[in-house]
């Protein structure tokens, strides 16, 4: 990446001052929800101020973790994205049994398949300044596709207990009686990676791409991380929607292949 | 009718909830279903009854007490083995998307379009049905293609929970009549019912559930004419 390194001495970042300006366009926003009384005034300032203290925390983790941590702290905090996303996918799914901890056991095997297999091959760098962003790609990736595995399957579940229900009582076991649902579930979840796969840079340019074109990286070679990254997020996204809806399916039945009825949430 | 028992439930107990939060759909209950005809399980709303014929192909699991088959406990038997050689036909019919073929190969995979038309035929539906989409199928046709679906796969026993409460009196008439044809020809079904006037023309042998608990059984003449205690009479009287 000698390209990158070479771009990144000459990044063109807005100064201080222009980071305070922007400030205007939330003045924008403020304008719009006084003038038709939307009542989210103040989530409006709780998010503004939210934004600016994360990233600030965040860049200057990052600089220690760039500077001192390397590759171990990196995975660690590759770790803790993990962590924080399975309690937000799996909390979306209330009423699953083990929701949180299907979700973060789906989303270590797509970073471990998919970062290990990237790391491990060459394709990517193993610095700090690789490895935890891409990480973050492809734990986000990963989250959005077991948030919708999970919660389309407690709704199956809700749904269609008559129908998983008659399945089961031709005799066939719990994972085949709950088949259909599953491919169900994880059609929902990928078909947005798919969609997103096929419109990329038609309509908006993709994040990685505009951050190296922004650091200076001709377009054409921008196009190598972004077309990676495009296909990591699908490999994550399978990865992690089948790892939640195998692990689902089996916390769904109990060894007499009965469907449980879900926890009151 | 064959007076040897198929299903004996001794002081069967189940249990729902946790805590103090926790209800016993079915207390102490003992009963038998005895081999062969059609047995009536007859009770009020939320009496028991479907927990008791779920109980039989251990879709529901007793906390306490046994059920048996043939004399072995069910819980010794191999569960999916049981469900094949015990059928289910719920409440609501519950047709598979794709076509009644499709139905029909989903327990039995190797279904050929000739067993099809025979298996259809059992339950009244004409040749040539097989290809039809299930989805687009009336209540009443697509109740007895699930009852043909569950004959695919080779039941000696079928439990039928309430199967015609969503049908029309047409409808009714044909499944009613496609079990009867089902058990002239050897098959035993224990069939929920909460109508008293379909329990006394279908019945050849009568549980009646009251209060998660059995308040008579016997054969259908006995109970209908001399309900034995007082909450078998009151149910009884109650339709009369």
């Amino acid at each position: 990446m000698t390209v990158l390194a070479q771009a990144a001495r000459d990044v063109p970042l807005p100064p201080w001052w222009g980071v305070g300006l922007s400030l205007l366009l939330v003045a924008a926003a403020a304008v719009v929800i006084v003038r038709e009384r939307l009542g989210l005034g103040r989530d409006l300032v709780v998010a503004v101020v939210r934004a600016a203290v994360q990233l600030i925390a965040v860049g200057a983790l990052l600089r220690v973790l760039f500077e001192r941590a390397g590759l171990p702290g990196s995975l660690g905090w590759v770790a803790g994205m993990v962590l924080l996303g399975g309690r937000t996918a799996g909390g979306r799914a209330r009423g699953l049994p083990h929701a949180v901890r299907t979700a973060t056991v789906a989303l270590l095997c797509a970073v471990t398949a998919t970062l290990g297999l990237l790391v491990g091959s060459g394709v990517i760098e193993d610095r700090p300044q690789v490895v935890v962003p891409v990480g973050g790609m492809i734990v986000s990736a990963s989250m959005q596709g077991v948030q919708i595995v999970l919660t389309r399957l407690r709704d199956e579940v809700q749904s269609a207990r008559a129908l998983v229900e008659a399945r089961l009582a031709l005799g066939l076991p719990g994972h085949r009686s709950f088949a259909p649902h599953v491919r169900l579930a994880l059609r929902s979840a990928l078909a947005p990676a798919i969609d997103q796969t096929k419109i990329v840079g038609l309509i908006a340019l993709p994040g990685a791409m505009t951050g190296l074109i922004i650091a200076g990286v001709p377009p054409l070679d921008a196009i190598r991380y972004q077309i990676v990254v495009m296909y990591m997020w699908l490999g994550a996204a399978s990865i992690s929607g089948l790892v939640a809806a195998r692990l689902t399916t089996r916390e769904l039945f109990d060894e007499a292949h009965r469907l449980r009825p879900l926890r009151s949430s | 009718m064959a007076a040897r028992a198929l299903f004996r439930l001794d002081d069967v107990t189940t249990t729902r909830g946790h805590g103090d939060d926790h209800v016993h759909p079915l207390s102490g209950v003992t009963a038998v279903v005895p081999e062969g005809g059609i047995t009536v399980v007859v009770g009020p709303s939320g009496s028991g009854k479907t927990t008791l014929l779920r109980l039989l192909n251990r879709m529901e699991e007793p906390t306490g007490g046994t059920v048996l088959l043939d004399e072995q406990p069910l819980r010794s038997l191999d569960v999916l083995e049981l469900r094949r050689r015990v059928g289910l036909l719920l409440q609501v019919p519950t047709p598979f998307p794709g076509s009644v073929l499709d139905n029909l190969r989903v327990g039995r995979p190797g279904v050929t379009e000739a067993e099809a038309g025979e298996l259809l035929g059992r339950v009244g539906l004409p040749d040539g049905f097989a290809a039809r989409d299930a989805l687009s199928l009336s209540g009443g046709e697509a109740q007895r293609v699930c009852l043909a679906r569950a004959l695919a796969v080779g039941p000696r026993v079928l439990l039928l929970d309430e199967p015609t409460s969503a049908l029309d009196p047409d409808a009714t008439r044909a499944v009613e009549g496609a079990v009867r044809r089902l058990v002239a020809d050897g098959l035993t079904a224990v069939w929920v019912c909460h109508d008293q006037l379909q329990a006394r023309r279908l019945a050849d042998h009568v549980i009646v559930v009251h209060s998660g608990e059995v308040a008579d059984q016997g054969p259908a003449d006995r109970v209908f004419s001399a309900p034995a205690g007082e909450r078998a009479r009151a149910f009884i009287a109650s339709a009369t």
